[in-house]
């Protein structure tokens, strides 16, 4: 308490000198208050009342991952990531001429295949099953397959 | 996690009771400072350091105590503190021979007529016996000005406790 003084500019009198006394002596006797008993409870339900309020994650991340990063790798790492999202943001979504160009190659060159495939196909079908099983790609099956039509005869017998 | 919080509300709830009781007057806004200051401390104990808990519980509980008043009565509650304490009611006026607990009684009023920083300087550092870094750290001041204002409201008490007690 004495180096209470030891700032103020002016010197103290024997009459201030005798009050600081007085004060230090009366602020002695002050002293902390107790808090009364309906805080104490208040305070000490806190862990409960807050831990009913933990965010869902929390229980799911491991406590030990909670402390491994420091705030300054932390938050650099979480602006460059911000800024990343950002940028691909406003990266303009329309492609470009030359990506048009090429996908419109790509395409005139899977038709192209797809084409080729059929073909390939009708020619394999006429060469094992005969020319009258490849109609059935264009028209009802069952009209070419002479099985089905006797069958239909039989049912309406 | 919890019986750590446990300790520090066993240590530090009687000056964060103090300090608020001295800055709001009502003991319920009081105990509801209180209990936000600790709240708030729950929520923040994996970000402070556990060796400035006290100073950093007592800042949060003056800000808030300060916050309340400055809800409570936008004006008339700042314009109130630069008032020093009135003398009506219990509260003994200018007299000689006043007795210790009357005495006592006094200071607290007369703490309570200080302006801020002053109230807060005080309640700290000579009602709780906090250091003069932790006050500094509480009140977000340099240890220069903890110094100097500390000077000025012992000086006001000191000119006060003199008309009292001549």
């Amino acid at each position: 308490m004495t180096d209470k003084r030891d700032n103020g500019s002016d010197t103290l009198s024997g009459a201030d000198e005798r009050y600081e006394r007085q004060l230090d002596a009366l602020f002695a006797q002050l002293g902390v208050e107790q808090a009364p008993a309906s805080l104490t409870r208040r305070l000490q339900r806190i862990p409960l009342e807050e831990g009913e309020r933990r965010p869902w994650w929390r229980s799911v991340w491991p406590a030990s991952l909670s402390g491994a990063w420091p705030r300054w790798v932390l938050a650099p790492a979480l602006a460059v990531a911000l800024l990343a999202v950002g940028l691909m943001m406003a990266l303009p979504q329309q492609p470009s001429q030359e990506d048009v160009m090429q996908a419109r190659q790509d395409l005139a060159l899977a038709f192209r295949y797809i084409d080729k495939a059929g073909l390939i196909t009708g020619q394999e079908i006429q060469s094992v099953l005969g020319g009258e099983l490849r109609h059935t790609v264009k028209g009802n099956l069952s009209k070419h397959i002479p099985f089905t039509e006797q069958s239909h005869e039989e049912e309406n017998s | 996690m919890s019986r750590k919080f446990q300790t520090w509300v066993a240590q530090y709830q009687d000056q964060a009771w103090t300090l608020a009781r001295y800055l709001l007057k009502d003991p319920a806004e009081a105990e509801d400072a209180c209990q936000e200051a600790f709240v708030k401390l729950w929520r923040n104990q994996d970000k402070i350091d556990p060796e400035r808990i006290r100073p950093w519980l007592m800042k949060v509980t003056r800000n808030l105590c300060l916050d309340r008043l400055r809800r409570r009565h936008p004006t008339e509650e700042w314009e109130d503190w630069q008032q020093p304490a009135d003398d009506s009611g219990t509260i003994p006026g200018p007299m000689q021979g006043l007795q210790t607990r009357e005495l006592g009684e006094w200071l607290k009023h007369s703490i309570n007529g200080l302006t801020e920083p002053y109230r807060s300087l005080v309640v700290l550092r000579d009602v709780q016996q906090h250091s003069y870094e932790e006050v500094a750290n509480a009140l977000e001041l340099s240890l220069t000005q903890v110094k100097v204002y500390l000077h000025r409201a012992r000086k006001q008490l000191r000119e006060q406790l003199a008309e009292v007690r001549p």
